[in-house]
């Protein structure tokens, strides 16, 4: 069995956390916590950090001994220098914390890019995780909507970019701009996504703690999510009734599959497919067809099945990119976030215009 | 000459015992001693006279007097000789009168032996020497009282005036002496006026003329037909013997029902929505109260007797619990006036019940002076409780509620756990 641990950093980290406790229950009813238990194959422990503490009363399926407040008024208001500032403060505390829960095979971080909390404190933390554990860290990174605003564009750049210094093991991507084709409003988009990662999540933490038919095990997802540029991405699709598996493979590795827009046939470097279902829908003819295919174009495909009786077939596909055209876009739109802002900046001390409003009164008494 | 002398004693006994048997012959003796001339003898009304003594001739005149009469209007005038005797009768009875002895002096005496067949009929009052003779004598007689007891109006309505007359006359032979008069209390009627008011001890002469001893003004309070009870008198004749009581008539009155009597006659009906229903269920109770009469009723009273295995739930605002039992009480309630009033009862045991209530009024009849109160009881239908819809439940054995206490027991203890775990 392995011992996992998930931390959910900043208020999008936490509800991707809260969301995959909440599918570990099985259930989708929120009263799931009261009558089912969950049920990871692994040992798996998940902690909450924010230094908002009314994201983490939001969290409804995630243990109150679970969520770590870190005081500093209600959050660091997306600014990456204070977050930072703050989690030197409480380093040793939310070290100390993580210590308790024991010793881990692997760790993942959740985290937004473009947040306060989470895109100051997951760098930080994962250079702390890496210094005093001896396990893989992997980052699940959330990138924002490129209209969210410049603050969030640049913070998504330099977090992206401490996030891959700090010696972590690999970065997940999700893209909140390409899953918003989901539809729906903010909220149920919001929600949508959470749960599409935590779907993707659990599935994989399921795989690698279970008897299989072809086996892919921890030190498979580690050579994988180690190949590339150490960026990588998750695909999944759940066939419907009579749906062959291949269709359900060529439906993961598509854009709708996939958490991060890439043409995983151009630019991903290794993958891991992982299929579970019935032994009657699993066409091993037609799996090897799927994974000979991808592996012409990627490389090295590691492929495992789990076989579930009654279940329709399911599949994951971890890749880890060479290259990433879209990450690029994201950068050349967060470098003009980054100019339009400092530009602003300089505007405003050097005109000083409300200065110049201010000092026209200079030496003048009210008079009545 | 011992022959002789025991023939004389022989002889003195029968002359003894012959002069023995001639004195027992008359009966019991009445009178054996001295009267001096003048003076008489009063048996009854009857005086015998010792008006002429002949002390020469051993003689008596006699006269014999019945009541008072003059000197000449005697009834006999026997002369008697000593030792000589006179016979006459009173009332039936044989009285004979012997001549003993006379003797002279200033005013001569005689010894008279006076015996009588029977003493049973002699006034001991009326009976003795009378000195003076019979101008003297104090004779008795039987006064007889009529009283009459008179209404001016047979027939009256009710609240109606009767006058009532008491008058007395005294046809006997004597006066009547120390009268007292009773005239009872009238039920059904009322003293209003007392006009002559109650007359003391009196004396009614036999010759006196018919006196009025009450007059009196009753009023009728209720229809029907009335003998007056009789008015009474205790009295003595002269020489102050009793008489029996003497009574009047006891005339008859009719009293007719008045246009003017009016009550107050109270319906208390109580009636349920429903009189079958289930055990727990609740009935809607209406009390109905209706004056059938033609007076008010005032401080009406009814009391709901309501029995164990009901609960009262609750009413109208003229209910009030009084001691736990709920209590209607009106101020007053007018002549043909109809009321409602509801209440609500909690049946809490399964059986079958009626409930009583107990009512009370006052009214003026506009005859008395005091208010009417009129009491009565009603007793409602029936109430049919059957088994409550969930009754079924506490009959169960204790487990079968234990084991779902435990279940949810635990469930809220698992959720308080589960609470408490993710609240945050």
């Amino acid at each position: 069995m392995l011992n996992i641990l998930i931390i959910g950093n900043g208020q999008c980290g936490n509800r991707i956390l809260d969301a995959i406790n909440r599918e570990s229950f099985g259930k989708k009813s929120r009263f799931a916590k009261f009558y089912s238990q969950q049920k990871y194959k692994s040992n798996v422990q998940t902690i909450a950090i924010n230094t908002a503490i009314n994201d983490l009363k939001e969290m409804s399926f995630t243990k109150a001994k679970d969520r770590i407040h870190i005081p500093h008024l209600h959050g660091v208001g997306a600014n990456r220098n204070v977050g930072k500032n703050v989690f030197e403060e409480n380093k040793s505390h939310i070290m100390r914390q993580i210590q308790e829960r024991g010793d881990f095979d692997v760790c993942f971080v959740l985290t937004s890019a473009s947040g306060g909390t989470g895109s100051s404190f997951s760098p930080m933390l994962i250079k702390e995780l890496k210094e005093k554990g001896d396990y893989p860290v992997y980052a699940v990174v959330v990138l924002p909507f490129r209209e969210e605003g410049t603050l969030y564009l640049q913070n998504a750049a330099f977090c992206l970019r401490d996030i891959r210094e700090s010696g972590v093991d690999g970065i997940i991507l999700a893209d909140n701009q390409f899953l918003k084709q989901m539809g729906g409003n903010v909220e149920s988009a919001y929600n949508g996504i959470n749960d599409m990662i935590a779907r993707r999540l659990l599935f994989l933490l399921d795989a690698l703690d279970s008897e299989m038919m072809m086996v892919t095990d921890l030190g498979d997802f580690k050579t994988v999510m180690s190949g590339g540029a150490g960026i990588a991405t998750i695909g999944f699709y759940e066939a419907d009734t009579g749906m062959p598996v291949k269709n359900a493979i060529r439906e993961a590795l598509s854009p709708s599959g996939l958490l991060f827009s890439t043409d995983v046939y151009k630019e991903a470097s290794r993958s891991m497919v992982i299929i579970r279902g019935d032994r009657e829908s699993l066409s091993i003819d037609e799996i090897s067809e799927e994974v000979e295919k991808l592996s012409s174009s990627v490389g090295h495909v590691f492929k495992g099945i789990v076989v579930r009786k009654d279940e329709h077939p399911q599949v994951l596909a971890v890749l880890t990119l060479e290259s990433a055209s879209e990450l690029e876009n994201l950068y050349a739109i967060a470098v003009d976030a980054i100019n339009y802002e400092r530009q602003k900046k300089e505007r405003v001390e050097t005109q000083k215009d409300v200065d110049r409003a201010f000092s026209q009164i200079d030496g003048l008494d009210p008079s009545y | 000459m011992f022959r002789n002398r025991k023939m004389l004693i022989i002889m003195s006994f029968i002359l003894l015992f012959s002069l023995l048997s001639i004195g027992s012959a008359s009966g019991k003796i009445l009178f054996n001693s001295t009267i001096q001339q003048g003076d008489g003898y009063q048996i009854n009304n009857y005086v015998i006279d010792v008006t002429e003594v002949f002390t020469s001739q051993d003689a008596v005149t006699l006269r014999i007097y019945k009541g008072e009469s003059d000197n000449d209007d005697y009834v006999y005038d026997p002369f008697l000789s000593v030792d000589s005797s006179y016979e006459f009768d009173i009332e039936d009875e044989d009285v004979e009168i012997t001549l003993i002895d006379v003797y002279s002096g200033v005013v001569p005496q005689v010894k008279l032996l006076i015996t009588v067949s029977d003493d049973d009929f002699i006034n001991s009052k009326t009976e003795g020497i009378v000195d003076g003779g019979h101008s003297e004598a104090v004779f008795s007689g039987t006064p007889v009282l009529k009283i009459s007891k008179s209404v001016d109006k047979n027939t009256v309505g009710v609240g109606d005036i009767v006058r009532v007359t008491v008058t007395v006359e005294n046809t006997g032979d004597d006066d009547a002496e120390d009268v007292i008069f009773s005239d009872p209390f009238q039920p059904k009627f009322i003293l209003i006026d007392d006009i002559l008011g109650t007359p003391g001890r009196m004396d009614i002469a036999s010759d006196d003329p018919t006196k009025k001893v009450y007059l009196y003004d009753l009023k009728a309070t209720e229809a029907g037909t009335f003998s007056l009870s009789p008015a009474t008198a205790s009295f003595s004749n002269s020489v102050g013997e009793s008489f029996p009581q003497a009574s009047s008539n006891s005339p008859t009155v009719l009293v007719e029902a008045s246009k003017d009597l009016v009550t107050a006659d109270l319906d208390v009906d109580l009636e349920f929505d429903s009189y079958t229903v289930n055990r727990k269920d609740e009935i809607e109770a209406t009390v109905r109260i209706k004056n059938l009469g033609s007076a008010s009723a005032n401080a009406v009273n009814i009391g709901i007797l309501i029995p164990e295995g009901l609960e009262y739930a609750g009413g109208d605002s003229v209910i009030e619990v009084i001691s736990g039992e709920p209590t209607i009480y009106l101020d007053s309630f007018g002549a043909q006036q109809e009321k409602e009033i509801n209440f609500k009862l909690k049946v809490m045991e399964i059986g079958t019940y009626t409930i009583k209530t107990e009512s009370s009024y006052l009214f003026d009849d506009g005859v008395n002076t005091q208010k009417q109160e009129v009491s009565s009881d009603s007793v409602s239908n029936a109430i049919y409780v059957a088994e409550g819809e969930y009754d079924y439940l506490f009959e169960q054995p204790i487990y079968v509620y234990l084991i779902p206490l435990i279940i949810i027991g635990a469930v809220a203890g698992w959720i308080i756990h589960r609470h408490k775990q993710y609240k945050f």
